[in-house]
Protein backbone atom coordinates (compact mmCIF):
# COMPACT_ATOMS: atom_id res chain seq x y z
CA UNK A 1 0.00 0.00 0.00
CA UNK A 2 1.28 3.13 -1.09
CA UNK A 3 2.09 5.22 2.06
CA UNK A 4 -1.04 8.26 2.93
CA UNK A 5 0.21 11.31 4.14
CA UNK A 6 -3.14 12.20 5.60
CA UNK A 7 -2.93 9.47 7.33
CA UNK A 8 0.56 9.68 8.92
CA UNK A 9 -0.58 13.36 10.28
CA UNK A 10 -4.01 12.25 11.92
CA UNK A 11 -2.54 8.68 13.45
CA UNK A 12 -0.61 10.80 16.24
CA UNK A 13 -3.39 13.77 16.10
CA UNK A 14 -6.01 11.70 17.10
CA UNK A 15 -3.70 9.39 19.69
CA UNK A 16 -3.22 11.87 21.19
CA UNK A 17 -6.57 13.60 21.42
CA UNK A 18 -8.00 10.25 22.58
CA UNK A 19 -5.53 9.60 24.93
CA UNK A 20 -4.59 12.52 27.01
CA UNK A 21 -8.18 14.45 26.74
CA UNK A 22 -11.34 14.39 28.54
CA UNK A 23 -13.35 11.25 28.46
CA UNK A 24 -10.96 8.88 26.71
CA UNK A 25 -7.88 9.78 28.78
CA UNK A 26 -10.49 9.28 32.07
CA UNK A 27 -11.38 5.58 30.55
CA UNK A 28 -7.87 5.08 29.64
CA UNK A 29 -8.59 4.17 26.19
CA UNK A 30 -5.62 3.14 23.98
CA UNK A 31 -5.87 3.61 20.03
CA UNK A 32 -4.87 0.06 18.50
CA UNK A 33 -4.77 1.12 15.22
CA UNK A 34 -5.88 3.28 12.52
CA UNK A 35 -6.37 3.19 8.81
CA UNK A 36 -8.30 4.89 6.35
CA UNK A 37 -11.85 4.60 7.32
CA UNK A 38 -11.04 1.63 10.23
CA UNK A 39 -10.31 2.26 13.80
CA UNK A 40 -9.23 -0.13 16.45
CA UNK A 41 -9.78 0.90 20.37
CA UNK A 42 -8.71 -1.35 23.88
CA UNK A 43 -10.95 -0.46 26.99
CA UNK A 44 -9.13 -1.53 30.09
CA UNK A 45 -10.96 -3.16 32.46
CA UNK A 46 -11.53 -1.05 35.70
CA UNK A 47 -13.40 -0.94 39.10
CA UNK A 48 -14.62 2.52 38.70
CA UNK A 49 -16.66 1.80 35.20
CA UNK A 50 -18.49 -1.25 36.57
CA UNK A 51 -22.26 -0.91 35.99
CA UNK A 52 -23.63 -3.91 37.60
CA UNK A 53 -22.47 -4.46 41.52
CA UNK A 54 -23.92 -7.61 41.24
CA UNK A 55 -21.84 -9.27 38.52
CA UNK A 56 -18.73 -6.38 38.10
CA UNK A 57 -19.96 -6.40 34.44
CA UNK A 58 -18.83 -2.87 32.96
CA UNK A 59 -21.21 0.07 32.52
CA UNK A 60 -22.97 -0.17 28.79
CA UNK A 61 -22.90 3.49 28.81
CA UNK A 62 -19.02 2.18 28.27
CA UNK A 63 -19.38 0.73 25.48
CA UNK A 64 -21.92 3.42 23.86
CA UNK A 65 -18.55 5.81 24.63
CA UNK A 66 -16.22 3.17 23.31
CA UNK A 67 -17.91 2.70 19.86
CA UNK A 68 -19.08 6.17 19.76
CA UNK A 69 -15.45 7.19 19.93
CA UNK A 70 -14.40 4.60 17.54
CA UNK A 71 -17.09 5.34 14.81
CA UNK A 72 -16.15 9.11 15.39
CA UNK A 73 -12.59 8.15 14.58
CA UNK A 74 -12.79 6.43 11.32
CA UNK A 75 -15.58 9.12 10.08
CA UNK A 76 -13.03 11.53 10.95
CA UNK A 77 -10.23 9.52 8.40
CA UNK A 78 -12.48 9.33 5.45
CA UNK A 79 -12.95 13.26 5.20
CA UNK A 80 -10.42 14.94 2.78
CA UNK A 81 -10.27 17.92 4.91
CA UNK A 82 -9.94 18.15 8.68
CA UNK A 83 -12.92 18.64 9.91
CA UNK A 84 -15.88 17.65 12.79
CA UNK A 85 -18.43 14.92 12.63
CA UNK A 86 -21.00 15.07 14.79
CA UNK A 87 -22.88 12.03 15.66
CA UNK A 88 -26.64 12.27 14.01
CA UNK A 89 -27.82 8.97 16.18
CA UNK A 90 -25.88 5.34 17.83
CA UNK A 91 -27.83 2.38 17.77
CA UNK A 92 -26.05 -0.21 19.77
CA UNK A 93 -27.27 -3.82 20.25
CA UNK A 94 -26.08 -5.95 23.17
CA UNK A 95 -25.91 -9.99 21.87
CA UNK A 96 -24.16 -11.08 25.14
CA UNK A 97 -22.85 -9.96 28.63
CA UNK A 98 -19.42 -8.24 29.16
CA UNK A 99 -17.58 -10.66 31.33
CA UNK A 100 -15.74 -9.15 33.95
CA UNK A 101 -11.65 -8.41 34.40
CA UNK A 102 -11.29 -8.46 31.28
CA UNK A 103 -10.44 -5.70 28.10
CA UNK A 104 -12.90 -4.93 25.63
CA UNK A 105 -11.83 -4.37 21.85
CA UNK A 106 -13.37 -2.34 19.41
CA UNK A 107 -13.33 -2.27 15.93
CA UNK A 108 -15.36 0.48 13.71
CA UNK A 109 -15.82 0.72 10.25
CA UNK A 110 -17.07 3.32 7.58
CA UNK A 111 -19.17 1.49 4.86
CA UNK A 112 -20.81 4.03 2.68
CA UNK A 113 -20.63 7.90 2.61
CA UNK A 114 -23.00 10.55 1.03
CA UNK A 115 -22.43 13.89 0.61
CA UNK A 116 -23.40 15.06 3.65
CA UNK A 117 -23.88 11.46 5.50
CA UNK A 118 -21.17 8.91 6.66
CA UNK A 119 -22.44 5.82 7.83
CA UNK A 120 -20.63 3.45 10.24
CA UNK A 121 -20.71 0.19 11.83
CA UNK A 122 -18.61 -1.05 14.95
CA UNK A 123 -18.00 -3.93 16.62
CA UNK A 124 -16.90 -4.78 20.54
CA UNK A 125 -15.27 -8.16 21.52
CA UNK A 126 -13.44 -9.68 24.53
CA UNK A 127 -11.86 -12.69 23.85
CA UNK A 128 -12.86 -14.10 20.03
CA UNK A 129 -14.26 -11.31 17.25
CA UNK A 130 -16.59 -14.36 16.00
CA UNK A 131 -18.53 -13.88 19.75
CA UNK A 132 -18.51 -10.02 19.43
CA UNK A 133 -20.37 -8.64 22.96
CA UNK A 134 -22.39 -5.37 21.24
CA UNK A 135 -22.47 -4.24 17.70
CA UNK A 136 -23.61 -0.93 16.75
CA UNK A 137 -24.31 1.40 13.29
CA UNK A 138 -24.04 5.41 13.76
CA UNK A 139 -24.18 8.04 11.36
CA UNK A 140 -22.35 10.87 11.32
CA UNK A 141 -23.22 14.58 9.66
CA UNK A 142 -20.41 15.77 7.03
CA UNK A 143 -19.91 19.75 8.52
CA UNK A 144 -18.14 21.83 6.56
CA UNK A 145 -14.87 22.66 8.00
CA UNK A 146 -14.14 26.55 7.41
CA UNK A 147 -17.73 27.34 9.30
CA UNK A 148 -15.57 25.62 12.60
CA UNK A 149 -12.15 26.87 11.65
CA UNK A 150 -10.35 29.13 13.85
CA UNK A 151 -9.81 31.73 12.01
CA UNK A 152 -13.83 32.35 10.72
CA UNK A 153 -14.32 31.76 15.03
CA UNK A 154 -11.83 34.31 16.03
CA UNK A 155 -13.30 36.85 13.08
CA UNK A 156 -17.00 36.56 14.35
CA UNK A 157 -15.76 37.15 18.40
CA UNK A 158 -13.84 40.23 16.72
CA UNK A 159 -16.64 41.52 15.09
CA UNK A 160 -19.06 41.24 18.02
CA UNK A 161 -16.48 42.66 20.23
CA UNK A 162 -15.46 45.91 18.12
CA UNK A 163 -18.16 48.50 17.41
CA UNK A 164 -16.19 50.40 14.72
CA UNK A 165 -15.38 46.82 12.48
CA UNK A 166 -19.19 45.91 12.16
CA UNK A 167 -20.27 48.22 9.65
CA UNK A 168 -17.16 47.64 7.00
CA UNK A 169 -17.79 44.07 7.91
CA UNK A 170 -21.98 44.60 7.71
CA UNK A 171 -21.46 46.27 4.05
CA UNK A 172 -19.22 43.76 2.38
CA UNK A 173 -21.52 40.99 2.91
CA UNK A 174 -24.42 43.03 1.83
CA UNK A 175 -22.47 43.44 -1.21
CA UNK A 176 -22.25 39.55 -1.97
CA UNK B 1 -32.19 -20.47 40.26
CA UNK B 2 -33.76 -19.64 43.27
CA UNK B 3 -31.66 -21.52 45.80
CA UNK B 4 -28.60 -20.00 44.04
CA UNK B 5 -29.89 -16.39 44.39
CA UNK B 6 -30.90 -16.88 47.17
CA UNK B 7 -27.29 -17.86 48.75
CA UNK B 8 -25.46 -15.01 46.95
CA UNK B 9 -24.89 -11.95 49.36
CA UNK B 10 -24.27 -9.73 46.90
CA UNK B 11 -27.87 -9.93 45.20
CA UNK B 12 -29.47 -9.86 48.43
CA UNK B 13 -27.27 -7.03 49.34
CA UNK B 14 -28.72 -5.17 46.57
CA UNK B 15 -32.16 -6.13 46.87
CA UNK B 16 -32.34 -5.00 50.69
CA UNK B 17 -30.55 -1.91 49.55
CA UNK B 18 -33.28 -1.08 46.78
CA UNK B 19 -36.53 -2.26 48.70
CA UNK B 20 -35.23 0.33 50.87
CA UNK B 21 -34.21 2.98 48.16
CA UNK B 22 -38.10 2.45 46.90
CA UNK B 23 -39.76 2.80 50.43
CA UNK B 24 -37.60 6.04 51.27
CA UNK B 25 -38.02 7.72 47.73
CA UNK B 26 -34.74 8.07 47.38
CA UNK B 27 -33.53 6.70 43.98
CA UNK B 28 -29.80 8.77 44.39
CA UNK B 29 -29.19 5.58 46.99
CA UNK B 30 -29.48 3.31 43.88
CA UNK B 31 -27.22 5.21 41.62
CA UNK B 32 -24.51 5.05 44.66
CA UNK B 33 -24.50 1.86 44.02
CA UNK B 34 -23.47 1.78 40.80
CA UNK B 35 -19.62 3.17 40.25
CA UNK B 36 -20.39 3.80 36.86
CA UNK B 37 -22.47 6.63 37.83
CA UNK B 38 -20.00 8.52 40.54
CA UNK B 39 -17.22 7.46 37.18
CA UNK B 40 -19.37 10.05 35.24
CA UNK B 41 -20.97 12.30 38.19
CA UNK B 42 -24.44 11.37 37.38
CA UNK B 43 -26.80 12.22 40.38
CA UNK B 44 -30.67 11.99 40.60
CA UNK B 45 -33.47 13.25 43.10
CA UNK B 46 -37.38 12.91 43.23
CA UNK B 47 -39.20 16.11 42.19
CA UNK B 48 -43.55 15.88 42.06
CA UNK B 49 -43.74 12.19 41.69
CA UNK B 50 -41.18 12.26 39.11
CA UNK B 51 -37.60 11.23 39.23
CA UNK B 52 -34.98 14.06 37.60
CA UNK B 53 -31.79 13.34 36.89
CA UNK B 54 -28.74 14.93 35.74
CA UNK B 55 -24.59 15.20 35.13
CA UNK B 56 -22.44 18.32 36.54
CA UNK B 57 -20.20 19.37 34.27
CA UNK B 58 -16.47 17.98 34.38
CA UNK B 59 -13.38 18.21 32.68
CA UNK B 60 -13.34 14.42 32.08
CA UNK B 61 -16.45 13.90 30.49
CA UNK B 62 -15.12 16.60 27.30
CA UNK B 63 -15.14 14.28 24.54
CA UNK B 64 -14.01 17.52 21.77
CA UNK B 65 -11.74 20.26 23.60
CA UNK B 66 -11.38 22.25 21.26
CA UNK B 67 -15.47 23.42 21.63
CA UNK B 68 -15.54 22.56 24.43
CA UNK B 69 -18.68 19.55 24.48
CA UNK B 70 -19.54 16.50 25.99
CA UNK B 71 -18.57 13.26 25.06
CA UNK B 72 -21.66 11.70 23.13
CA UNK B 73 -20.78 8.50 24.51
CA UNK B 74 -20.90 9.86 27.91
CA UNK B 75 -24.53 11.57 27.18
CA UNK B 76 -25.17 8.07 25.78
CA UNK B 77 -23.84 6.15 29.22
CA UNK B 78 -25.62 8.66 31.10
CA UNK B 79 -28.81 8.14 29.45
CA UNK B 80 -28.93 4.25 29.89
CA UNK B 81 -27.95 4.62 33.19
CA UNK B 82 -30.92 6.81 34.10
CA UNK B 83 -32.99 4.61 32.13
CA UNK B 84 -31.66 1.35 34.48
CA UNK B 85 -32.44 3.73 37.68
CA UNK B 86 -35.71 4.37 35.90
CA UNK B 87 -36.96 1.00 35.54
CA UNK B 88 -35.36 -0.09 38.72
CA UNK B 89 -37.11 2.03 41.73
CA UNK B 90 -40.14 2.53 39.56
CA UNK B 91 -41.13 -1.13 38.95
CA UNK B 92 -40.83 -4.22 40.90
CA UNK B 93 -37.64 -5.58 39.73
CA UNK B 94 -35.52 -7.95 41.78
CA UNK B 95 -32.27 -8.11 39.73
CA UNK B 96 -30.53 -6.18 37.49
CA UNK B 97 -32.32 -5.45 33.96
CA UNK B 98 -30.33 -6.45 31.20
CA UNK B 99 -29.88 -3.88 28.14
CA UNK B 100 -31.03 -5.31 24.95
CA UNK B 101 -30.70 -2.27 22.62
CA UNK B 102 -30.42 1.28 22.96
CA UNK B 103 -30.86 3.76 20.26
CA UNK B 104 -29.40 7.30 20.77
CA UNK B 105 -30.56 10.37 18.52
CA UNK B 106 -28.26 13.66 18.56
CA UNK B 107 -30.41 16.24 18.35
CA UNK B 108 -27.89 19.16 19.32
CA UNK B 109 -24.22 19.52 20.73
CA UNK B 110 -23.72 19.19 24.13
CA UNK B 111 -22.32 21.94 26.03
CA UNK B 112 -19.98 21.74 28.74
CA UNK B 113 -22.43 22.51 30.88
CA UNK B 114 -25.42 20.26 33.01
CA UNK B 115 -27.41 18.03 31.49
CA UNK B 116 -30.95 16.98 33.02
CA UNK B 117 -32.77 13.89 31.80
CA UNK B 118 -36.03 12.44 32.61
CA UNK B 119 -37.24 8.81 31.60
CA UNK B 120 -40.45 7.05 30.93
CA UNK B 121 -41.60 3.33 30.82
CA UNK B 122 -43.27 3.08 27.93
CA UNK B 123 -44.11 -0.37 27.90
CA UNK B 124 -43.87 -3.27 30.87
CA UNK B 125 -44.12 -6.47 29.23
CA UNK B 126 -43.40 -10.13 30.70
CA UNK B 127 -40.25 -9.99 29.82
CA UNK B 128 -39.33 -6.84 28.12
CA UNK B 129 -39.58 -3.45 29.29
CA UNK B 130 -39.51 -0.17 26.73
CA UNK B 131 -38.08 2.91 28.91
CA UNK B 132 -37.51 6.43 26.79
CA UNK B 133 -35.27 8.88 27.98
CA UNK B 134 -34.73 12.47 27.20
CA UNK B 135 -31.71 15.09 27.90
CA UNK B 136 -31.20 18.87 28.07
CA UNK B 137 -29.68 21.66 29.20
CA UNK B 138 -31.34 24.84 29.65
CA UNK B 139 -34.80 24.18 28.35
CA UNK B 140 -36.82 20.96 28.82
CA UNK B 141 -38.71 21.77 25.46
CA UNK B 142 -35.48 22.23 24.00
CA UNK B 143 -33.76 18.55 24.62
CA UNK B 144 -29.88 17.67 23.06
CA UNK B 145 -30.93 13.91 23.06
CA UNK B 146 -33.58 11.30 23.10
CA UNK B 147 -32.59 8.00 23.53
CA UNK B 148 -34.76 4.60 23.90
CA UNK B 149 -33.82 1.68 25.24
CA UNK B 150 -35.13 -2.67 25.51
CA UNK B 151 -34.50 -4.51 29.17
CA UNK B 152 -34.82 -8.03 29.61
CA UNK B 153 -36.14 -8.61 33.08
Amino acid sequence: MAFDMTMALYRPALRYALQHNGHGAALGITLDRLERGETYLTLPYSEAIVGNPITGVVHGGTIVSLLDTACGCAAMTILKRPSVTPTMDLRLDYMRPAQPHKPIHVEARVYRQSSNVIFCRGLAWQDDKESPIAHCVANFMKVDSTSIQFRSIAAKKLRRLLPWSQRPLNREDANR
Amino acid sequence: MTAENSSNPVLLDWQERVVAARLERDPQSIMDLIPYASFIGAETKTEDNRVLYWLDKRPSNIGNPSLPAIHGGVIGGFLELSATIEAIYSLDIIDMPKVVDFSLDYLRPGRFKTIYARCQVLRQGKNLLNVSATAWQDDEQIPIATARCHFLI
